[in-house]
C-alpha cells in the first residue's frame, strides 16, 4: 500500500482494456485472479500491485511490465 | 463491496453494538453486564461472506494486504490500551495505598481488549477500502 511520501505507480490498463473488445473489468479480474474492485483500484492508481500481479496483467495484454506501469514522480 | 470489506463492516458493527449494549446494561446489572461481551462471538458471522461463488475470486492480494495492516493496528492499539490501563492501576494503587486489584476489573480488561482489537481492525480496514475507492474515482 503506497504511503503519501512514496511515489505511486501510474498505468495505462484502462486504455488497453478499452482497446480490447469485450474486455470488461470483471473479465480482466478473472484472467489475473483478483476481484473487480482491485482492478478498479489499480486503474485508478489507488493500489500498487505486487510484482506477480503486474506480470500477470502484462501477460494478458502481451506487453512488458514497463510498458504498463511507470513511476508517477 | 468485496467480501472482505463486508467482513470488516461486520467486525466494526458487532463491536460497536456490543459496547453500546454493555454500556446500556451496566447501570442495571453492574459487573454482570460484561456478559454482553459474549455478543462479540457474532464476529464469526463474517465467514458467511467468504463462501466461494463459482470461479469468482473472493479474496485477493489487496484484501490480504489490508487485512494484515488492519490486524496489526488492532493488536497494537489493544496492547497500548492494556499497558496504559495497567500503569493506571499501579499508579492508583500506589497513591491510594490500596494494593488489592479486584479480579472483576481484570475480567473487564480482557473483554475490552477483544472489543478494541476487533473494533480497531474493522475500522482501519473499512477506512482503507473507502479511501482506495475514493482515490480510484
Amino acid at each position: 500500500m503506497p504511503r503519501n511520501s512514496e511515489p505511486t505507480l501510474d498505468n495505462c490498463i484502462k486504455e488497453l482494456r478499452s482497446a480490447e473488445e469485450s474486455m470488461t473489468q470483471q473479465a480482466l479480474a478473472d484472467h489475473v485472479g483478483v476481484t473487480r474492485q482491485t482492478i478498479i483500484a489499480l486503474e485508478g492508481g489507488a493500489y500498487t500491485p505486487s510484482l506477480a500481479l503486474a506480470l500477470r496483467v502484462a501477460k494478458v495484454f502481451d506487453k512488458s511490465v514497463e510498458e504498463l506501469f511507470w513511476l508517477d514522480d | 463491496m468485496t467480501a472482505m470489506e463486508k467482513v470488516a463492516w461486520t467486525e466494526l458493527s458487532v463491536c460497536v453494538l456490543t459496547v453500546v449494549m454493555v454500556t446500556a446494561l451496566y447501570p442495571w446489572l453492574g459487573n454482570s453486564a460484561s456478559g454482553a461481551f459474549g455478543f462479540l462471538g457474532f464476529i464469526a458471522c463474517g465467514i458467511f461472506f467468504l463462501r466461494g461463488r463459482g470461479k469468482t475470486v473472493v479474496i485477493d492480494e489487496r484484501d490480504r494486504e489490508i487485512e494484515q495492516l488492519a490486524t496489526r493496528r488492532g493488536i497494537e492499539t489493544a496492547w497500548m490500551v492494556l499497558f496504559m490501563t495497567l500503569i493506571a492501576i499501579v499508579l492508583w494503587s500506589s497513591f491510594a495505598n490500596d494494593e488489592v486489584v479486584p479480579t472483576g476489573l481484570l475480567s473487564w480488561l480482557i473483554w475490552v481488549q477483544f472489543a478494541i482489537c476487533y473494533g480497531v481492525k474493522g475500522f482501519v480496514a473499512v477506512r482503507f477500502y473507502r479511501s482506495q475507492r475514493r482515490a480510484a474515482q
